[in-house]
């Protein structure tokens, strides 16, 4: 657990943001501020913005055609908070200290070891040595190390999709993100290995903070030490552990998402 | 009736499905029943010792081997001119381009796809021409030149197998490259292009295989009937395709028809060793990606 003091200290101060495609607006009036060490978990119905709120975190709405946003991003990342929008600034690093895991397992075609490696070596100047060492670091953080370490150099996508999943995870922690951002991470996956990924990121949120989106409220009451309703593009509530456990405020909850 | 309906459709693709294979079957079993007997040292060499004509100690006449030599030639050099230049057009299109560029030269592509290989053939015959009458009075149809407008004829397969493939990838996965940090140009190596290998290579067998049977561009082009091995870039040479129009067109006994059939054969073959040693680089170019 972190000391008092640090929670009460932001990590994301969203002003005004408005995210639009081709003139439409997506996203609209999002003002928020998130001090939590716990996970904020994000739910809504199917179009209203979920992930296009995640994708102005790490500005991957960049790579859309018709995109265009005003307002305020600032995310602490090097200590000082910093606005990430502003001109100069080095998308790619912002991307690294930012991470993001999709809704479907998408491992690189190539072996278990190069998913990890590969961006490493393309995007730190880490050495082969230490990115060996990071490599069983980041695989055991995920706890998939003992189920491939005989097979590190076989293809990725031979694993389950639950072992695909959290090697996604783990090659988005060998990079030392400070902010990971996770977009209906089980939607794919059966019971058993969303159950799984859900204890991982328990475990997780210690030493990250996690902001993710889930396609199910009772994930959502599993996980989240705060929940954040969207509904067409904006955000409707802003619901904290007391709020969402309370069983009435979470029949209101579900009349808003559905 | 909609169970009906769905008998119909299936059938129709199984009947679909098992006419192409009889179709493949009964060509392969005709060539192989005229071309097989034929086949053999005689065929390739002529009279001449194998070993003699493979170095080239003695001309070869009447037979296949200085055709085989000439469509491998041409086939090698129209792929060295027109793979890397297609390749790398279909990812501009696929990843770079801006969207009224991207049309205009969408365009372009599709122009040169739908010109018919004989124009190609013309344009490098009126090339020619244009050369002798204005800066080099001996320019000559060669293996060149061939190979030049052969090139352009499978250009447009390759672009258009190149973006294809790369387009085809879902939205999610065209974003990992970015969400890890890495830069566009990264993006496109390590990630997109790796994904769609398959799909590339596909298009490189296509249009190889498309580069060895074309006739009409050769046929302005350079190709003669008793070349012999191809004597350099500039020189004139053979090719298989064209001997199996020649031969069956001005054959004078059967057995000079039944070797038509045999070199089809032959040709057949010689696709087939593209096709076997283009999955093999394949192979290990996704051998090498795994490579720390
Ligand atoms: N790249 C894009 N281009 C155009 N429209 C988009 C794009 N991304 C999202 N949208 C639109 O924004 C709305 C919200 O999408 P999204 O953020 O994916 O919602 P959610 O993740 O909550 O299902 C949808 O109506 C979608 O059509
Ligand atoms: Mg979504």
């Amino acid at each position: 657990m972190e000391p008092a003091l640090t929670q009460q200290k932001p990590f994301c101060i969203i002003k005004n943001l408005q995210v639009l495609f081709h003139g439409k607006p997506v996203l609209q009036d999002i003002n928020l501020t998130l001090t939590d060490s716990r996970i904020i978990v994000l739910v809504g119905a199917s179009g209203s913005g979920k992930t296009t709120f995640l994708r102005s975190l790490n500005r991957l709405n960049e790579c859309y055609p018709g995109y265009s946003a005003s307002g305020q991003v600032e995310l602490a990342l090097s200590g000082t908070m910093e606005n990430i929008y502003q001109a100069g600034l080095q998308i790619t690093e912002l991307r690294r200290q930012v991470g993001m895991v999709f809704q479907s397992p998408n491992v690189l075609p190539v072996s278990i070891a190069q998913n990890i490696n590969l961006p490493l070596k393309l995007v730190t100047n880490l050495d082969k040595k230490k990115r060996e060492e990071r490599l069983v670091e980041v695989l055991q953080e995920v706890h998939l190390w003992d189920e491939v370490k005989d097979r590190l150099k076989t293809r990725a996508s031979h694993l389950s999709g639950g072992q695909q999943q959290r090697l996604c995870l783990a090659r988005v922690l060998a990079l030392q993100p400070k902010i990971l951002l996770l977009d209906e991470p089980t939607a794919s996956l059966d019971f058993k290995a969303s159950g799984r990924i859900e204890e991982l990121l328990l475990e997780l949120q210690h030493r990250y903070r996690i902001i993710a989106v889930s396609h199910s409220l009772g994930q959502a009451r599993r996980i989240a030490g705060k929940i954040l309703v969207m509904k067409e593009g904006r955000i409707e509530h802003l619901l904290n552990k007391t709020q969402f456990e309370n069983s009435e405020m979470l029949q209101q909850l579900l009349e808003e998402v559905l | 009736m909609r169970k009906r309906f769905d008998l119909l459709i299936y059938s129709w693709a199984w009947i679909s499905t098992f006419a192409v294979f009889l179709t493949v079957s009964c060509l392969l079993w005709f060539l192989l029943s005229r071309g097989l007997p034929t086949i053999g040292k005689e065929l390739f060499f002529g009279d001449a010792s194998a070993w003699e004509a493979i170095s080239g100690q003695v001309r070869v006449w009447d037979a296949l081997w200085p055709a085989c030599v000439g469509t491998l030639s041409l086939v090698f050099l129209a792929a060295l001119m027109a793979v890397p230049l297609g390749v790398a057009s279909g990812i501009y299109l696929a990843c770079f381009a801006t969207t009224p560029f991207k049309r205009i030269l969408s365009l372009s592509v599709e122009l040169l796809a739908g010109t018919p290989s004989i124009v190609m053939g013309l344009f490098g015959f009126a090339l020619i021409l244009f050369l002798r009458n204005t800066f080099f009075p001996d320019a000559n149809t060669s293996l060149l030149l061939a190979a030049s407008c052969l090139a352009l004829l499978i250009l447009p397969y390759l672009i258009f197998t190149t973006q294809a493939a790369l387009e085809s990838l879902s939205d999610e996965y065209r974003l990992i490259g970015p969400s890890l940090g890495l830069s566009q140009l990264q993006t496109v190596f390590h990630t997109l292009l790796p994904a769609s290998g398959r799909g590339i290579l596909g298009g490189v067998i296509l249009s190889l295989g498309r580069a060895a049977e074309d006739t009409a561009v050769i046929m302005l082009t350079g190709v003669i009937a008793n070349a012999g091995l191809p004597h350099g870039l500039l020189g004139k040479f053979e090719a298989l395709p064209f001997r199996i129009f020649y031969l069956a067109a001005e054959y004078q006994n059967p057995a000079e028809l039944n070797s038509a059939y045999s070199t089809a054969l032959v040709l057949l073959c010689l696709t087939g060793i593209l096709y076997g040693s283009a999955l093999a680089l394949h192979k290990t170019l996704e051998w090498q990606w795994n490579q720390h």
